[in-house]
């Protein structure tokens, strides 16, 4: 067995209503006065009613609520809620919503604890000191930053993606209350649970990163998904399906953040970035084609997924890989996702925006962790395929 | 036991591995155009080296203190370095566990690792020619 690391700083609770023990959380880890990270969207829905009156009971202080966040969070933003936090003398955070707020408030927590230019904390793992404490409380099941120590946040004035990455970003606790999620709205329950398909998907056979750990939360997390993100996206009451994708996003969350993914996020990435797609939508397009190309080195591996999830009982790997790959496509069509990137609204790509995305993916931080290595013309070709 | 046995040494190599790099066009012409600035710091023994690529003409090699700011640094230990230089670190796992720790934008770094691949054949010849063993 290879050598490996798994880390696991976050305390993670499950449970419906669970959403009400913020305050006693926040008070195990010292918070007095608590800065509520979230959306505008969360913030009129009355989402926040028990998350605050909980604050406000542990901490005998009123939270203050910074929900500017848009979903696609930049410098800026990050720059107002740590002013915010600071005029206020906040001491804690609660990030409760989806991707871009809690990857906000991570890099909110780097202004807030570190300091100085918020560019000398961009990197892997140049934090090395504990940060203020951080609870997240995710609203949709996909993106798996309520464990995972990366953030990601854009600088739209330099045209720039920053990347911040270490075991001091991922919250100290992670709420997990699917009573939360029960009206997201089918689509975006789909999109995002796609995106946790593809944590499991490109985790698992990331290159030489993955462990015995990171193996058995993929496999799991991608069996439960298959039975119940269905469900979530058919019936967003059923409570049960509701439970078993937040779980299973978790757990994907876990393995990929010890392990890495591979050259759909990479794509993803800068597809978003060029035409503002959704990442999980995006995530989903791609993935077909990013494991068609990983099949010469990931085929086992792709094998013993689909076996695992009973989308094969074929001992020849091949076949069973390509069975997984298969399911992946029966999955996009149920979810009702887009099928290609021309229906995710991508206009035709010509010889140079394919370089420009190209060019971009090259230099996207996931795709070292893809099994297989990846050229340029590689990067274009999936792109045309998957057009 | 550490490969190199201190900074001079150290500096020495990584001076000559990085000319060599600097004399091949195949290698140094995607640096140049990147206009990074690369600092170094090595540990055990302690070093510095810093790769100037920014006026996109001639890549400035300098090892020690300089005083150029750099757009990316990396942090590892020397014995890491070596390792690497030998093709025999997975930089995605050392970047997991910290045997790597890089600041600044990452990505632009990692996007000229490809680049810089064929000096791992050269990187055993400049070691010999220091009196250094390959294997550490």
């Amino acid at each position: 067995m290879n050598p490996f690391v798994f880390t696991t700083p976050t305390k993670i609770r499950f449970g419906e209503g669970g959403v009400s023990s913020c305050g006693d959380h926040l008070q195990e880890l010292g918070g007095h006065k608590t800065l509520i990270v979230t959306d505008k969207f969360l913030a009129a829905s009355g989402k926040l009613d028990a998350l605050v009156a909980s604050i406000r009971e542990c901490t005998e202080n009123e939270p203050i609520i910074f929900s500017n966040v848009p979903p696609d969070s930049d410098i800026n933003c990050v720059n107002e809620g740590a002013a915010l936090a600071r005029t206020n003398d906040c001491d804690s955070i609660v990030a409760i919503g989806g991707g871009s707020v809690m990857d906000t408030a991570k890099v909110i927590n780097i202004c807030l604890s570190l300091g100085g230019d918020l560019l000398d904390h961009q990197g892997i793992n140049c934090i090395s000191k504990r940060l203020l404490p951080l609870i997240a409380v995710p609203t949709t099941s996909g993106t798996g930053s309520e464990v995972s120590f990366v953030a990601m946040v854009k600088d739209h004035a330099e045209q720039k993606k920053l990347m911040f990455g270490s075991p001091f970003l991922a919250p100290d606790v992670a709420l997990l209350d699917p009573l939360l999620l029960l009206s997201l709205p089918a689509k975006l329950t789909a999109a995002t649970g796609v995106d946790a398909v593809t944590h499991c998907i490109e985790c698992f056979v990331a290159a030489g990163t993955n462990s015995a750990l990171t193996d058995s939360l993929c496999l799991e997390a991608l069996r439960m998904l298959k039975k119940f993100l269905p469900v979530a996206t058919r019936d967003g009451a059923d409570l049960e399906a509701r439970s078993q994708t937040l779980v299973a996003s978790t757990m994907a969350g876990l393995a990929f953040t010890n392990s890495g993914v591979g050259v759909v996020h990479a794509l993803a990435h800068s597809i978003g970035a060029k035409y503002g797609t959704h990442h999980g939508m995006t995530n989903g397009v791609l993935l077909p084609h990013g494991m068609r190309f990983n099949l010469e080195t990931a085929q086992s591996d792709y094998g013993r997924m689909a076996r695992y999830i009973g989308v094969s009982t074929d001992n020849n790997e091949l076949k069973a890989a390509n069975d997984l790959i298969e399911w992946v496509n029966a999955l996009l069509l149920e979810l009702d996702m887009p099928q290609n990137l021309k229906e995710l609204g991508v206009p035709e790509l010509n010889i140079d925006s394919l370089a420009e995305i190209a060019d971009l993916a090259s230099s996207d931080p996931a795709i070292m962790f893809n099994p297989r290595e990846v050229s340029s013309e590689d990067l274009v070709s999936i792109l045309k395929e998957a057009y | 036991m550490a490969v190199y046995s201190n900074t001079d040494e150290l500096h020495r190599v990584m001076v000559d591995l990085w000319t060599a790099i600097k004399n091949d066009p195949a290698m140094s012409q995607p640096l140049l155009a990147s206009r990074l600035t690369v600092q170094f710091h090595y540990r055990e023994p302690e070093g510095r080296l810093t790769v100037d690529c920014s006026d996109g003409e001639e890549m400035r090699i300098v090892a020690g203190e300089c005083p150029k700011k750099p757009v990316v640094e990396m942090f590892m230990k020397s014995d890491v370095a070596h390792e690497f230089w030998l093709g025999k670190v997975n930089v995605p796992l050392a970047l997991i566990q910290g045997k790597i720790v890089s600041k600044g934008p990452v990505n632009k770094a990692l996007a000229l690792l490809p680049a810089i691949k064929p000096a791992y054949s050269l990187y055993p010849r400049v070691i010999k020619d220091h009196g250094l063993k390959v294997s550490a």
